[in-house]
Parts: C-alpha cells; sequence; structure tokens
C-alpha cells in the first residue's frame, strides 16, 4: 500500500506553519494587502484566458508570482494560500489540498525577485523553471497521498500513458507527468510576470519594493 | 434555505474538519465509508446534497475511474492475485478495486465534508465568526475581498478580450500566435489590478484601517452554549483521532 498520511500531514503543517509565522511576524503595508484580492483575482482571470485560448498551461498562479515580486516572499505566500482557499469555497473544494504548492511559488517567486531573476526575460525563465520543479514535487506527495497517485486531468492521463509505455512506478510516473506541466506553465508564468512589470508605473513598483516585507 | 444558516458558522467547520480528519486518519476503510456517509447524508438532512453530491462525485468517480483505468491497463507486481476482470491483457485485480474504493470513499467524504460550509455557509458569515473569534483586521479584509473580487475576474477577462479583439488581435491560430496574444491581454488586466489596489489601499488608510485590530461587527453571531460544547468535542475528537494515527505510524516505524 502507498499510503504514509501523517508525513504528508505533518509536511502540510510545517509548511502552513511556517507562512503563518512569517506573515505574522511581519507587518504587511497597507497596498500590498489591497493588491492581494486582485491577484487572486488574475489567478482565476489568466486560467480563464488560458483556457479561452486553448492553451496547453494553467497561468493560475501569476497573480501569485506578480505579488511575490512586487511585495515580497511573505505577500506571495499569503496570496498563493488565499488563491487556492478562495477558489476553493468558490468553486472546487479539493484546492484546498494544493495550498502548500501555492504557498511553495509564492515563496520562491519572491525570493528569486530578490535575487534579482526577474530583471530580464531569461532571468525570470531560469527562476520559472527553479519554481515549476519545486511546485511539482510539492504537489506530487499530494496528489499520491490524498488522490491514489492520478487527478482527473490531463496529468492524470500522462500518468497512466508512462506507466503503461515505459513502466515507471507510481512516484515516478505522477513526478514526470507533474513536471511535464509545471516546467512549461511555471517558466511562461515568470516570463509574462517580468514583461507586465515593465508596464507598471515605476513609483508604484518602488512603493512596493521599499516596504518592510 | 439550508439549516446551517442558523448555526454558527464554525460549527460546521468544526464537523467538515472532523470528518476529513476521520476519512484519512481513522481505521481503513470503516473511517473512510463512514464519514462518507455522514459527509453525504448529512448534506441532504441540512438541505445542501444536491450541491454538496455533485461537488463530491465530480471528484470523487472520475478519480477512481482513472485510478481503475490505470490499474487494469499497467500490469501490477507479479504474485498472486485475484482477478475479477480478465481480457486480454486488460486485468482488474481485487485489491486494485478496493484502493480505487477507498480512495474514492476518502475523497468524496472530503469534499462532501468541506461541501457543508462552501455551499451551507455565506463566506461573510463565515468571515465575521471568525472575526469574533480573534481573526485580524488584515486577515478578514483579504479572505472577503478576495470572495468579492474572483466573481468580477471572470467577466473583466471576457471584457478584455473581446476588446482586444476589436482593435484588431488576433487570438486564434498557432500555438505561437496564441502565447504572443497572451501579453496584450494580461497587460490591461494587471495594470487595471495595480490601480485599483492603490485606490483601494488610500481608501482603507484614510478610514484608519489597522491591519492588527480586531473587526468589530453590528450585527453578532449567535454562538449557543450546545455549539461551543458540540465544537470543542469535534476539535479534541479530530486532535485524538490524529494522534492515535502518528502512534500507530511510530509503533510500526519502529517495530
Amino acid at each position: 500500500m502507498r499510503r504514509t498520511p501523517d508525513v504528508v500531514g505533518l509536511g502540510r503543517a510545517f509548511v502552513c506553519y511556517v507562512a503563518v509565522r512569517t506573515s505574522s511576524s511581519h507587518s504587511l503595508p497597507t497596498l500590498a494587502l489591497a493588491l492581494i484580492p486582485r491577484a487572486v483575482a488574475l489567478n482565476l482571470a489568466l486560467g480563464a484566458l488560458a483556457a479561452a485560448l486553448k492553451l496547453p498551461v494553467y497561468l493560475d498562479s501569476v497573480g501569485t508570482i506578480f505579488v511575490a515580486v512586487l511585495a515580497g516572499p511573505v505577500a506571495g505566500m499569503l496570496t498563493g494560500a488565499v488563491s487556492n482557499a478562495v477558489l476553493g469555497i468558490l468553486y472546487s473544494p479539493q484546492l484546498f489540498a494544493f495550498i502548500p504548492v501555492a504557498v511553495v511559488i509564492g515563496a520562491l517567486a519572491g525570493w528569486a525577485a530578490r535575487l534579482g531573476a526577474f530583471r530580464s526575460v531569461v532571468g525570470a525563465a531560469i527562476a520559472g523553471v527553479a519554481i515549476g520543479l519545486a511546485a511539482a514535487l510539492t504537489s506530487v506527495p499530494i496528489v499520491i497521498h490524498l488522490f491514489g497517485g492520478l487527478t482527473p486531468s490531463g496529468t492524470g492521463i500522462i500518468t497512466i500513458a508512462l506507466r503503461m509505455v515505459f513502466g515507471m512506478s507510481l512516484t515516478h510516473a505522477a513526478q514526470v507527468a507533474a513536471l511535464s506541466t509545471d516546467v512549461i506553465d511555471k517558466p511562461l508564468s515568470c516570463v509574462l510576470v517580468a514583461l507586465l512589470i515593465t508596464r507598471l508605473p515605476a513609483r508604484l513598483t518602488e512603493r512596493l519594493r521599499t516596504s518592510p516585507a | 434555505m439550508s439549516a446551517l444558516e442558523h448555526w454558527n458558522p464554525l460549527t460546521p467547520l468544526a464537523a467538515a474538519t472532523f470528518l476529513v480528519v476521520a476519512a484519512y486518519a481513522a481505521p481503513q476503510p470503516a473511517g473512510a465509508i463512514a464519514s462518507f456517509a455522514v459527509a453525504l447524508g448529512g448534506a441532504w438532512v441540512l438541505g445542501v446534497g444536491r450541491r454538496v453530491s455533485a461537488l463530491a462525485l465530480a471528484v470523487a468517480l472520475p478519480t477512481s475511474a482513472l485510478l481503475l483505468t490505470m490499474d487494469a491497463l499497467v500490469p501490477g507486481a507479479p504474485g498472486i492475485a485475484t482477478h475479477i476482470l480478465a481480457l486480454g491483457p486488460v486485468r482488474l485485480d481485487v485489491t486494485a478495486v478496493r484502493v480505487a474504493m477507498l480512495i474514492a470513499a476518502q475523497l468524496g467524504a472530503a469534499i462532501a465534508a468541506m461541501g457543508w460550509v462552501v455551499v451551507g455557509v455565506a463566506p461573510r458569515r463565515l468571515t465575521r465568526a471568525l472575526a469574533a473569534r480573534g481573526l485580524p483586521a488584515w486577515a478578514a479584509y483579504v479572505l472577503v475581498a478576495s470572495l468579492e473580487a474572483v466573481p468580477e475576474a471572470r467577466r473583466h477577462a471576457v471584457e478584455v478580450m473581446d476588446a482586444q479583439r476589436c482593435r484588431g488581435l488576433n487570438t486564434g491560430g498557432g500555438i505561437v500566435g496564441r502565447v504572443r496574444a497572451l501579453l496584450p491581454l494580461a497587460g490591461p488586466l494587471s495594470v487595471s489590478l495595480v490601480s485599483e489596489s492603490e485606490e483601494r489601499a488610500l481608501a482603507l488608510d484614510a478610514r484608519g484601517f489597522r491591519p492588527r485590530s480586531r473587526r468589530g461587527t453590528l450585527t453578532p453571531i449567535a454562538d449557543p452554549r450546545a455549539e461551543r460544547v458540540t465544537r470543542a468535542l469535534l476539535w479534541w475528537s479530530s486532535a485524538a483521532v490524529l494522534a492515535w494515527r502518528i502512534a500507530v505510524a511510530w509503533r510500526g516505524s519502529a517495530s
């Protein structure tokens, strides 16, 4: 049997604890707080746009990465958590299970921005690959322990195909399937954010960057 | 009208948490099956059965169908297996069916239980109840503002897409063309996002918004003693089931 729920539970509890501790120990400026609900909406809007354009990517983390780059990792983590919680409340409760993935995306995007990765498109793409890898590795244990290794989506079908064709184990097939989507989706999201930030008024980005978070 | 509207929103939240914990941490498969039955049955009793069933089955059924498909198509480890279906290379054994059913029951229970809160409790009421229990103003603001912003977002995305198409943007063709169309669509959305946020931040500052203060309410949500006791029992029961699960896993790994 492939079940060790206590390990996953402890991991998720740790991620949430870190998120809550770091967010409570910092005071986010009002502008960052006001930005978070709009970024949650942007996650949904761009996800809808990607679906309307029939693109093979989700683009549902652009708002999270956007806030993380503008206002720092704490705001990014909070945006990721709130985004999945709110979309879970409004549309599909299964999104609650993936809150740790959104938190990891927000944290890594914020730290990558502090290292200057979003100053160029190439840097943003490299950061996107790293974020995609981390997101895939975070989501796989959740998919395996809560969903049995498959989610009812294209990724689940890729997992089955990989197991049939290459005889991979469930864990490896789930990892490759998650990576195959995330290493395209997250670099594209990061490049989009890097391009979008150049279009914003400089006084606004400066106001957010000089904030204490 | 749902019976949940008469309860303090934290009570169904505690009950849902207990059912989710029981579905995954209680002895299996009894824990998952009992939680699924209680969550689904409870939803019908509380008047939210139709929507909660749709939510739960929309995830549990396709997931179990995919798991069965995978187990039927991918040969398992060699050994003694009791096949309940054998059509050429397609073989389905009893263990695979049991695992798929268990996961379907766990997922169904978790989603149906959370469905009590998602479908039966107005998000604003839940936030007010949480605020009454000490949720800081910044968290209450972020939750309520996000819940209000999301429904507008899809409409706004369609409006931007229509406007850009009117200006000659080609959103069809090959994948490269469609990726290129992303920036002119995402640009106005994100710029309006930031400018709206600035206005909201100014409004919050002007009203003396203090992120760490507790929010007051004009219409407090009733919290009778019976519900408080029920909630305490549910939280302690959830903690007890989790502690038991961790102890069992600990003993298993030590031996």
